[in-house]
């Protein structure tokens, strides 16, 4: 009550152009948290806005690199967990309990393994209804099609998430997620087991290309969830 | 398309009022997931289960087809087929036959298109003169999509075998009451929360979803479950996505693995689990220093450290570690006296699960 009491005398009190420009500095703030859908902190540095922007579209991985399904997985994980539904779109290989560790909520998951020729036109149909669609194309995707999905994302305000392996991505995304370094450790000749996997990630976007962001990771950590290397909090360290 | 077995008891094909005949197959479902995991209620009378797994490990699907008719027979007298997709197999149960993979459209062709269950469908085609599936399926696309609209073009695909299954093959009541076999009373129910109309992203959710199933068919869209298990494939159960169906708490047994010390799956292998677990294994061959083959004894020991490993015939990478071997003997080997173990490897591309069973290796993951 204290609060609002003289929130309403101010309103009152204001002449319109105040109002006007109250309004004004409010407004993107209001409008920031439906524009933005959340990631786990370790990712955040990585992305412009520290979350994922509705309506963008982000590749992930280069051809051979190890670890791009486990970030695109770990990208749409805290959206998932706070009630976003997500797809995966032409995976037919999905490590269900993975995902589940990296904190995807498997109830909200929706599993297009093998769309086949119709992918490009599936995965449209999804950005009409799931906030975060992880696609990856069973084939080389042509330059149209690829907009037409780009477009569609931005339209629908979904978060298109293309992990190209080798069939590719003939559009440039708004941020471009790459692994510099991946190692695994805990094993040695025959002891122990993989325990976590120590990668850097490099996230290069369209506007702030002179800036490329680097995060040193574990994903997966030894419980399976991402963390940051050297996180004081990260029991692994 | 997936590769499907069937199983169809022709006596529980109607329910009854008091339950027995859905007790009856929830017995019938029991004694088929005392070989293979994944079972999974069609309707009431019909299950079915992917096959290639299971048939890999009992020595082709003919073997698997002869298990799964004689358990299943132990409760009532049942139907096997295996084709590909929903719609076939069924139909190869009601026949007995295994389809030969790929042989689903030739096996098709000359059953009635009355089969698709389409009154408006039969009819329309019985008055061009079309009396097969066969026939339908000649028919080319852009004609049938102008002419039947979607719902026929989507039976156009399954008439011809490139589509797996009918919206309305599946009873989801029945699934629902039978999911996680029968001694899993965890019923899935519409949450109020999520499916009462509260949630406008689920709604949306559920309506670009169905969208996607008419592309590809009901079984295009899938959704997963963990369950108990030792091997990150026995740990997920995919089942076909259902609008406003969630599980409600967890399934018995299905627990991360960071809140499972060791219990109650011996031999399961140590989180962190693989991200990519392949659908299909993966042929592999590992050998030792001297470039021979790596093998595990009787007693569950490497004969030799590996040192390099090829995937799929593919050039030897060097070995910068690897762990393991775990024994990993399913409910399905020790009938058959069979012992497998499974090794972490890592190369400088990335770590691997593989699977080892008699002398052959396999990479049964990765962890991508």
């Amino acid at each position: 009550m204290f609060v609002s009491a003289p929130d309403r005398r101010l309103a009152r009190d204001l002449d319109p152009a105040a109002l006007a420009t109250l309004a004004e500095r409010t407004r993107p703030v209001a409008a920031s948290r439906t524009r933005l859908l959340p990631v786990a902190p370790p990712l955040a540095g990585l992305l412009p806005d520290r979350a994922l922007r509705r309506g963008s579209t982000l590749t992930v991985g280069r051809p051979g690199d190890d670890g791009a399904l486990s970030i695109a997985l770990s990208l749409v994980s805290a959206a998932s967990a706070s009630g976003s539904w997500c797809a995966l779109v032409g995976h037919p290989g999905l490590g269900a309990v993975a995902a589940a560790d990296l904190g995807v909520d498997l109830g909200r998951l929706a599993i297009l393994p093998r769309p086949g020729a119709a992918w490009a036109e599936v995965t449209a149909a999804v950005l009409e209804g799931v906030d975060l669609v992880v696609l990856c194309p069973p084939f080389a995707p042509r330059p149209a099609m690829a907009r037409r999905l780009v477009a569609r994302a931005r339209e629908r305000r979904a978060v298109l998430i293309v992990v190209p392996g080798r069939a590719g991505w003939p559009e440039p995304p708004d941020l471009q997620l790459r692994v510099d370094e991946a190692v695994w450790e805990g094993v040695d000749a025959g002891r122990g087991h993989l325990r976590r996997r120590r990668m850097t990630v490099t996230a290069t976007g369209r506007r702030s290309a002179a800036h490329p962001e680097q995060r040193r990771l574990w994903l997966p950590g030894p419980d399976g969830a991402v963390a940051a290397v050297g996180d004081p909090l990260d029991p692994a360290a | 398309m997936d590769r499907l077995l069937v199983v169809r008891c022709p006596d529980l094909l109607e329910e009854d009022e008091g339950g027995a005949v859905l007790r009856t197959f929830a017995e019938v479902i029991a004694a088929v997931e005392a070989y293979c995991p994944w079972v999974t209620a069609v309707r009431c009378g019909i299950c079915s289960l992917p096959a290639r797994g299971p048939a890999r490990y009992f020595g082709g699907e003919d073997a698997l087809a002869e298990i799964v008719q004689e358990a299943a027979g132990q409760v009532t007298p049942a139907e096997v087929g295996v084709a590909d997709g929903l719609f076939a197999a069924v139909l190869a149960a009601g026949r007995g036959l295994i389809v030969p993979a790929g042989g689903t459209p030739a096996f098709l062709a000359p059953l009635p298109v009355a089969l698709l269950g389409q009154d408006d469908l039969t009819g329309l085609l019985d008055r061009l003169g079309i009396r097969t599936l066969g026939g339908f399926a000649d028919l080319p696309d852009p004609h049938v999509l102008g002419r039947f609209g979607a719902d026929g073009a989507h039976a156009h695909r399954v008439a011809g075998g490139r589509s797996g299954e009918l919206a309305d093959l599946r009873q989801p009541r029945v699934a629902r009451l039978l999911a996680g076999g029968a001694a899993d009373d965890a019923p899935m129910v519409a949450e109020p929360g999520f499916w009462g109309g509260v949630s406008d992203a689920d709604a949306r959710a559920a309506r670009c979803l169905a969208a996607a199933q008419e592309l590809l068919g009901a079984d295009g869209v899938v959704t997963v479950r963990l369950q108990g298990g030792r091997s990150p494939a026995e740990r997920a159960r995919f089942v076909t996505w259902t609008a406003g169906e969630r599980p409600r708490g967890a399934i018995p047994g299905a627990m991360r693995p960071a809140t499972m010390p060791g219990a109650p799956w011996p031999g399961q292998i140590p989180a962190p689990a693989p991200a990519v677990v392949h659908p299909d294994l993966i042929r592999a061959d590992l050998a030792d220093v001297r470039g021979e083959p790596v093998r595990v004894s009787a007693r569950g020991l490497l004969t030799a450290a590996p040192d390099r490993l090829s995937v799929e015939g593919g050039p030897w990478e060097p070995l910068s570690g690897w762990a393991g071997p775990w024994p990993s003997d399913e409910r399905w080997w020790s009938r058959s006296r069979r012992r497998g173990a499974r090794l972490q490897a890592v190369t400088a591309r990335g770590a691997h699960l593989l699977l080892v069973e008699r002398g052959h290796w396999w990479v049964e993951a990765t962890y991508g």
